[in-house]
């Protein structure tokens, strides 16, 4: 689990690979949270080089959506592999979390 | 370095070195570095370091009378092992030196006495102390912490129901294997009118002591809304709402509940983004149960979760199961995942609810083989065992 960032405007993207699980959630938390600034309105989290992701990985995407709602921001994720994808169905995470098949859908839906 | 200043016991029958001592080191005493307290020899220095307790080093010579340097530096660990000992020889002496480091000397200096050397002596001596009594503070919290962790496992594997439901109309097995000390999953059975059961089987996001009192608020919850329920998606749906209302941490769990009628082998179930049970039938092949598009509980209030019903024929055998059979990984980072527990016993299908649950466990086991087990494991397994009248 490494991240990269970039930005587009107000809007951070977050790219991240391998897997997130009980093991390093924390230090992808305090990754991200490092990533976003104050400024931010939008953060989409390009989870297609992610081959796995835990419950614990799932509670920091939430966690950052719940850091973000606060500057009123909004958080979208994208371009999910088929094993990440079925974790965020099965949990339903996919019902409260925008899922998008791209990075440009995803900044397009978070520009609106 | 500690707040208060050092004590420091000066033991030497030569009574000019007391004024040489307060005189060569008073601006480290007046600036509040050090305080020192003498004795004569080495009786006298033990009944001090008995009567004052916050001596932290003993500077001693070799010989003198009554009892030598050499033999106070065995006695000293026998009234506290952290006190620090610097021995001070006569020039050259390395006999007496090796044996006084031998019998624990932190350091040496040599006489006649070079007080900015022996400045230095102290205070790199001093250095090591507050580094030691830091490590033996940061185990012993450490020690607390394990403490805790067990009373937490300890309160975890209490929650687990002991004793298994079931009747000549169906038989239950069920265990739950933690990962670590403290995990996430767990399971649980209710009586419901009827003759009918509640079954759970739940995973809690996240590892650890906040984790495992939010599983004990999660069943504690489920239990109470089981048994004053109407139904599967009630009961999700009134847990949910419960949990979000104080849940700033962010955690969840999710919970595949099911009511089951043992007399008709009607089970109804709803499914708060948990893994789809599977029914095996007698033949080995599988159905998955469908998702009912519900959410994770925890999250957000207000949520539905729709319940299905579904019917076990004779002989049906359900399992409930978390992500720590499924998501089970290999050395070669390959998951156990759904289809390979599907075929499981597509080749012979055991007709005993134990024999079944063990094989899911063992079956998870093998294909692991020398990967660490990174998530809680936990597998129900009902079987009908009744024929329909």
């Amino acid at each position: 689990m490494a991240i990269s960032t970039s930005r587009e405007g107000q809007t951070l993207i977050v790219k991240t690979e391998d897997r997130i699980d009980g093991a390093n959630a924390r230090e992808f938390q305090v990754d991200l949270e490092a990533a976003i600034d104050p400024n931010d309105r939008g953060l989409v989290l390009d989870l297609e080089q992610l081959s796995y992701v835990s419950s614990a990985g799932l509670r920091v995407i939430l966690l950052t959506a719940k850091t973000l709602r606060k500057q009123n921001a909004k958080l979208a994720v994208c371009s999910l592999s088929d094993s990440v994808r079925e974790v965020f169905e099965i949990s339903g995470f996919d019902k409260i979390i925008p899922v998008h098949d791209n990075q440009a859908e995803a900044a397009a839906a978070l520009a609106d | 370095m500690t707040q208060r200043a050092c004590k420091i016991l000066v033991v030497d029958d030569e009574p000019d070195l007391q004024p040489l001592m307060r005189q060569r080191m008073r601006r480290y005493v007046r600036r509040g570095l050090y305080t020192f307290v003498f004795a004569q020899n080495g009786v006298e220095a033990l009944e001090m370091l008995q009567e004052q307790q916050d001596i932290d080093l003993v500077l001693s010579d070799i010989n003198m009378p009554k009892m030598d340097g050499l033999t106070l530096l065995q006695q000293i660990p026998k009234v506290d092992p952290d006190i620090r000992s610097v021995i001070i020889s006569a020039y050259g002496d390395m006999k007496n030196i090796r044996t006084a480091m031998n019998r624990g000397a932190f350091d040496f200096v040599t006489k006649p006495i070079d007080f900015d050397d022996l400045k230095v002596t102290i205070d790199r001596t001093l250095r090591n102390l507050t580094e030691w009594r830091e490590a033996l503070a940061s185990r012993d919290k450490l020690v607390a912490l394990q403490n805790e962790l067990d009373v937490a496992s300890k309160m975890q594997q209490s929650i687990l129901p002991t004793e298994l439901p079931g009747t000549d109309e169906y038989k239950v097995a069920a265990s739950m294997q933690p990962a670590r000390a403290i995990g996430g999953d767990f399971f649980d059975f209710v009586h419901l009118d009827g003759g009918r059961i509640g079954i759970a089987v739940a995973d809690v996001s996240d590892k650890g002591v906040p984790a495992a009192l939010f599983m004990m608020s999660s069943r504690t919850l489920l239990k109470g809304a089981a048994i004053g329920g109407t139904g599967p998606g009630e009961v999700l749906y009134e847990v949910n709402n419960l949990l979000e209302e104080e849940n700033e941490s962010a955690m969840f769990v999710t919970v595949l509940y099911a009511e089951y009628n043992p007399a008709t082998g009607e089970l109804s179930y709803a499914n708060g983004g948990h893994n789809a049970p599977v029914i095996f039938h007698e033949d080995g092949s599988s159905t998955v149960l469908p998702l009912t598009d519900g959410v994770a509980l925890g999250l957000m209030p207000g949520l539905d979760y729709r319940q299905e019903t579904v019917k076990l024929s004779p002989s049906d055998t359900l399992v409930l199961y978390t992500d720590g059979v499924t998501e089970a990984m290999n050395t070669d980072f390959e998951e156990f995942g759904l289809e390979r527990l599907r075929r499981m016993f597509v080749e012979s299908m055991p007709g005993d609810a134990e024999t079944i649950n063990d094989a899911i466990f063992k079956a998870v086991a093998d294909f692991a083989g020398d990967a660490p087990q990174s998530d809680d494991i936990t597998c129900l397994t009902l079987c009908r065992t009744t024929t329909d009248a």
